[in-house]
């Protein structure tokens, strides 16, 4: 018969969540919105994927960036979409930026005691043609801005965005004012920036770098002609248009 | 409640063309309450050399009269004044002494270093709090903004800029980092070293 | 629970201490005297650790006393604040620390200029225009950042200090009762009522 004398009382316990490291980001311009990820997934030290997207298309002029636990994001994503499917089923369009911002609070908030554990951010095009971008954290709180980053390293990107989106701490010179809103190869080249040097300094960003476009009808898309890894995810020729710019991120 | 993060504070040292700049907040607090909005952490050790320490205050006093008594007995015995790099080493050894019951200090240095040929070498390094030394090449960071100040750091600094632009570089970098971090703030102080003199600005910032 | 607070003015510096003793719930004496004459011109409100505080107190005043007796004069303000602030940090890492927060009030008699050193008991030393300790300073500070002057009257000056007082009294769920205040100016060191 076993010695059972010596034995501690054990406890165990489940913990549902874990962190999956990334980093995303979204900025608004006047007619277009720029949202990005990069794509690596991490948990600890370890590297799980070197892809694993974290930036969905989830309409015509809508994306969703989901950042924190894997998991919970790519099921909230599926439930937002399947939402999103409902909707054109039950009115014969689209669901508006504004209103798919509002579904995802109400989603999330309905999760408040078991919450899903991400942070979104939500970018596209509104009905009035103008760029767009909603932050959410994990229980539904959210809030329209012009820029925003979360996850792993936002601390770090956060920072340098008040400085060259918002002109933080910058005086301008008498009579020219800071511009609302950035033309579109300025902000991308501030998403590379801000996506290279969290890759540099955070060790859960990296491997590559996924910068969804999305831009308001009728507007040129002169700009991203000569942009290297472009793809165009459009599906209606006379509606808002989607691109997405794959990159790599630095290896060393 | 961190140790490390008990009085807030964050010091910056940046890399420039023949010349560095070493910058930090001006706040003293209590953990969320402010105390003082003058509290200085960074010091001239010699005319070329700068060492900057943030963490817990009542170590940075001691630290700084530490570093004085031993700098003074340095010149005495050498005849000469100390070197960054000679002056990095003896932060670290100091600290190391104290392996086991630390200051909850990590020094930040910026100073210009004097060659063979008489020209000088731009000097920037930090450590930890046990002195293990980061003798960096572009920028180094400490406090409780550092990671703000790295990524600030990492996407504005760049290669060999003149003392004028440096010092915008180095001050945009602190002021933002420091406007997203509760502990650091309440103004700051900017130091840019070039081999013939040495310029302090005060800088105002938001106060709160 | 002690509440001290302390603030500069044109040639004067005031300090303030409550006058409450307490242990636990209980209110032991109300006429207590925190508040140490450390020199001709220099004072130290003390708070903290019953005992320690004492301890201390004394400890330093007879070091000052000590200096002066030595030297034929006696340390001014920034140096004293410094030997004090040097002692507590000594103390935080020795085998039992002093557990007492200060705030050294002084006036420069060869500058003519007063002097005032927020300390605690960790050996943070800051000089400033004014400053509290304990829970006064939750109400204090807002009230000093409003209205304290340094080119203020010692009547001005009084009057911000019972802005401050009245605030903990209004406000504070335990507040004490009285106060001692104290002032040093070039004529040394003298004992008010509000």
């Amino acid at each position: 018969m076993p010695d059972t004398a010596h034995e501690q009382p054990q406890q165990r316990q489940f913990y549902p969540y874990t962190e999956n490291g990334g980093t995303i980001l979204a900025i608004a311009g006047a007619d277009f919105t720029v949202i990005a990820g990069d794509t690596r997934q991490s948990e600890g030290y370890s590297i799980q994927t070197r892809y694993a997207p974290k930036v969905f298309r989830l309409t015509e002029r809508a994306v969703l960036a989901v950042n924190g636990f894997a998991a919970d994001g790519n099921m909230f994503v599926k439930k937002v979409k399947q939402r999103l499917e409902w909707y054109r089923h039950a009115h014969a369009k689209e669901m508006p930026l504004r209103a798919i911002a509002r579904l995802i609070q109400t989603m999330l908030y309905a999760q408040r005691f078991f919450p899903y554990y991400v942070n979104n951010i939500l970018g596209g095009i509104e009905e009035d043609g103008s760029g767009a971008v909603y932050s959410f954290d994990p229980v539904g709180s959210y809030e329209r801005e012009a820029c925003r980053a979360a996850g792993a390293a936002s601390s770090l990107v956060q920072p340098f965005l008040d400085n060259q989106i918002y002109f933080k701490n910058q005086t301008p010179a008498p009579g020219t004012p800071h511009p609302t809103y950035l033309p579109l190869p300025d902000v991308l080249a501030i998403v590379i920036d801000s996506f290279t040097s969290a890759t540099e300094r955070h060790i859960e960003v990296g491997d590559g770098l996924e910068m969804y476009v999305v831009l308001a009808k009728g507007r040129s898309i002169e700009e991203l002609a000569d942009v290297a890894g472009v793809q165009e995810l459009t599906t209606r020729a006379d509606g808002d248009r989607m691109f997405v710019i794959q990159r790599e991120l630095k290896k060393d | 409640m961190s140790i490390m993060e008990y009085n807030g504070g964050s010091v910056i040292a940046m890399v420039g063309k023949d010349c560095v700049a070493i910058a930090s907040d001006l706040r003293l607090g209590n953990q969320a309450l402010g105390i003082a909005s003058d509290f200085e952490k960074i010091f001239p050790m010699t005319d070329r050399v700068y060492l900057g320490l943030p963490g817990l205050a009542t170590d940075v006093t001691t630290l700084r009269e530490q570093f004085r008594y031993r700098l003074n007995m340095y010149t005495i015995k050498e005849e000469r004044e100390i070197e960054p790099e000679t002056f990095a080493h003896l932060v670290s050894s100091t600290l190391y002494e104290r392996r086991f019951g630390p200051y909850f200090i990590e020094p930040v240095m910026a100073g210009l270093q004097r060659l063979p040929n008489g020209g000088y070498k731009p000097f920037i390094a930090a450590t930890d709090l046990i002195g293990c030394i980061n003798f960096a090449k572009d920028f180094v960071v400490a406090g409780t903004a550092s990671s703000k100040l790295f990524g600030v750091a990492e996407g504005l600094w760049e290669p060999d800029l003149e003392p004028e632009d440096l010092f915008e570089t180095i001050a945009q970098t602190l002021l933002n980092a420091v406007d997203r971090d509760a502990y650091s703030g309440w103004g700051a102080v900017v130091h840019v070293i070039t081999k013939d003199k040495a310029i302090k600005r005060v800088l105002k910032g938001r106060m709160d | 629970m002690d509440i001290s607070f302390a603030l500069t003015g044109k040639g004067y510096v005031i300090v303030a201490a409550d006058t409450t003793a307490a242990r636990s719930i209980v209110k032991m004496k109300t006429d207590e005297d925190k508040i140490k004459v450390l020199s001709p011109h220099l004072l130290m409100a003390f708070s903290g650790e019953p005992g320690d505080t004492l301890q201390f107190a004394e400890y330093v005043e007879r070091n000052i006393r000590l200096y002066q007796i030595r030297n034929t004069y006696a340390l001014r303000p920034p140096s004293a604040a410094s030997w004090i602030r040097r002692s507590l940090a000594d103390s935080l890492r020795s085998r039992r620390p002093y557990a007492v927060n200060l705030l050294i009030g002084g006036y420069d008699t060869s500058t003519s200029t007063p002097h005032l050193y927020w300390v605690d008991y960790l050996g943070t030393l800051s000089p400033v225009p004014f400053g509290a300790h304990g829970y006064g300073s939750y109400f204090g500070l807002s009230l000093l950042d409003r209205y304290h002057d340094p080119e203020a009257t010692l009547e001005e000056g009084l009057d911000t200090l019972r802005r401050c007082i009245d605030e903990v009294s209004k406000r504070l769920v335990v507040s004490p009762g009285k106060y001692k205040v104290k002032i040093v100016d070039k004529d040394g060191v003298r004992e008010i009522e509000l």
